[in-house]
């Protein structure tokens, strides 16, 4: 065997165990990138929670009911209980709107009287319908998904960003 | 670019030296394919490590979380069962690379001067990989890993004084609880790596400075002489891609098991040990009584120590094994008894109820709850509601708990009555339900 004969099969033994690496490290690598990142991009399952009887709503008489939100984290879930507003208007459309100010995330409540939502952190005011009659509030109340069946009022539970002009979901 | 890289590095490290001693190394009689599975063996080592430390990255190690985050990597993370796929069955693979090593020294009397050192630390890795076996089978805190940890720990018991006090050492406390699965999750995360790794390269110092031991024939030895690059290494690469391939398969193919959540109070649970420890698990049945202390104290101590002593007792001239019956009779006569005690036992299993107790449970309360009035299994059953024949492969685990817990939740308009089913009701039917797949 000449020295170019010697040197040819160096390099092709060399590229042997350099093509075997290469793919062990792909079959395995290109998973635990996968493993390590995709869990952590993922968005959490909503799910609709049955918050009562539509029937209990009185046209232009907002209620404060009771969500139960549940959070997965990991493999830990818990479950917690929001309050939301839900307001029948008089053509009998159903809106659930979010507890938390729009503002900076307080929580306001209904003042019959007035007939307008307020919250007590920064005067905010809210119309009925959710739009800010005034104070820092810089977009209206968020409105929550909602759907009814077999005459039940059900909600998705969310949150969104506070202080921006845009309902941009957390 | 790669090229330009190292000789960068090569004019300011002056690697040349490192590059001579790792890889120039002369192999008497030269490359051969009964050499690679040193090189397998480490590979499956960092192939450990490297799951090991990913999988530890969802791991919950408390009794309360254990067996949940095991069942999230299994279930919601994604590629979760392959990279649990590839520890699981890369420990195997693991062992059997190990066995392969140690009866080709053993065949070649590699252990002989002057490479006793390199024996004797051998053999301490050994017993390091089968504390990693025993240890990680605890850490998914199932039924599985808990009958077996708590069998193989009362085998300390049976060692006489000392034998009470290792058991609560070992445990942590009184009983098999939190306190163990911590530090079972600590000695196979933290102390047996960094154990193992400093002994590997210790191995490997060894084998640098005493050279490989090559063929018996010491003529042939002397004939040619070839270095460790680029051939032995392209021969272990092909034999580490081959163990590779099968490795992945099995992990895909096979998913690791995880049987029920740890129930200490359920005895009805026949705890049987990973296979490399299934040949002594039959010995002992046979030694009870008086004999229980030869299986579990006497036995393991001879062998570990004939094992230590074995360059010390075979030092007779030459290394054919032709020339050595006595050794060669007892390495064939262990390895006799290793495979008929562990045929044994693999009948032994085979014959165990298979069936998961919650499953049988699940299985036995559908028949309870008259499930098949409206439900149909295999065309038995009514057809009123939708057909669960394969309703394993459609929905989740969560999916099924939630829907037994108030089925008009899940599903609005369900005519399905909501059971009132404590958590172990629910738990055993979903695991029931899970198993009708495809």
């Amino acid at each position: 065997m000449d020295a170019s004969e010697g040197e040819g099969r160096r390099t092709f033994l060399g590229w042997v165990g350099g093509v075997i690496a290469a793919m062990i490290g792909g079959a395995v690598g290109i998973p635990l990138v996968g493993y390590t990142i995709l869990p952590a991009l993922k968005r959490q399952k909503l799910s609709w929670h049955d918050v009562g009887p539509v029937a209990e709503l009185e046209p232009g008489s907002p209620k404060e009911i009771d969500c139960i939100h549940s959070v997965t984290d990991g493999w830990q879930k818990t479950t917690t209980k929001k309050s939301v507003w839900a307001v029948k208007d008089g053509q009998g459309a159903i809106s659930v709107f979010s507890p938390l100010c729009t503002h900076l995330g307080c929580g306001y409540r209904w003042e019959g009287d007035q007939r307008q939502f307020y919250c007590p952190c920064h005067n905010s005011y809210f119309h009925l319908d959710g739009k800010v009659l005034g104070g820092p509030a810089p977009r209206p109340l968020d409105t929550l998904p909602v759907k009814i069946e077999n005459g039940r009022l059900l909600v998705i539970y969310k949150e969104f960003k506070a202080g921006t002009p845009a309902k941009i979901e957390l | 670019m790669g090229r330009q890289i190292v000789q960068w590095l090569d004019n300011r490290l002056n690697l040349g030296p490192i590059r001579v001693a790792l890889l120039d190394e002369p192999i008497p009689g030269g490359a051969s394919w009964i050499y690679i599975f040193g090189s397998i063996t480490l590979f499956f080592f960092l192939l450990q490590m490297v799951t090991g430390m990913f999988l530890s990255i969802y791991y919950s190690p408390s009794t309360e979380h254990a067996y949940m985050s095991i069942q999230y990597i299994m279930d919601d993370v994604e590629f979760g069962s392959f990279i649990r796929g590839l520890h699981h069955w890369g420990a195997s693979g693991m062992m059997v690379a190990i066995g392969l090593h140690i009866l080709q020294v053993f065949l070649y009397g590699a252990y002989k001067k002057p490479r006793e050192l390199l024996w004797v630390v051998g053999v301490v890795l050994l017993i390091l990989t089968l504390a990693f076996g025993f240890s990680g089978y605890l850490l998914p805190w199932d039924q599985r890993a808990y009958w077996a940890t708590q069998v193989g720990i009362n085998m300390v018991g049976t060692l006489p004084v000392i034998g009470d006090v290792l058991i609560r050492v070992i445990r942590g406390g009184q009983n098999l609880g939190a306190m163990t699965l911590t530090r079972f999750f600590a000695l196979h995360t933290l102390f047996l790596p960094w154990l193992l790794m400093t002994l590997v390269v210790l191995h490997l110092f060894i084998l640098r400075r005493v050279g490989p031991a090559g063929p018996w024939d010491a003529a042939q030895a002397a004939h040619i002489s070839e270095p460790f690059w680029p051939k032995q290494v392209a021969m272990d690469a092909v034999a580490i891609g081959v163990a590779f391939t099968l490795i992945a398969s099995l992990a895909l193919l096979v998913p690791a098991p995880l049987s029920d959540p740890a129930n200490p109070s359920d005895t009805s649970f026949t705890p049987v040990p990973e296979w490399y420890f299934l040949f002594y698990y039959q010995l002992l049945k046979y030694l009870e009584g008086p004999l229980e202390i030869v299986g579990t104290v006497v036995l393991p101590i001879l062998f570990f120590l004939g094992l230590f002593a074995l360059p010390w007792l075979d030092r007779r001239q030459g290394r054919r094994p032709v020339s050595r019956p006595i050794v060669m009779g007892a390495g064939a006569g262990f390895l006799l008894v290793v495979f008929t005690f562990l045929s044994l036992s693999l009948y032994e299993v085979a014959s165990l109820p298979t069936s998961d107790p919650s499953v049988l449970r699940g299985k036995a309360l559908y028949q309870e709850l008259d499930c098949a009035g409206c439900h149909r299994i295999h065309g038995e059953g009514e057809a009123f509601a939708p057909d669960l024949s394969y309703v394993g492969d459609t929905r989740s685990r969560d999916w099924l708990l939630q829907h037994f817990k108030n089925p008009q939740a899940v599903v609005p308009n369900s005519e399905m009555p909501e059971y009132g089913l404590n958590e172990e009701e629910l738990s055993d039917l979903t695991n029931y339900m899970l198993t009708l797949k495809k």
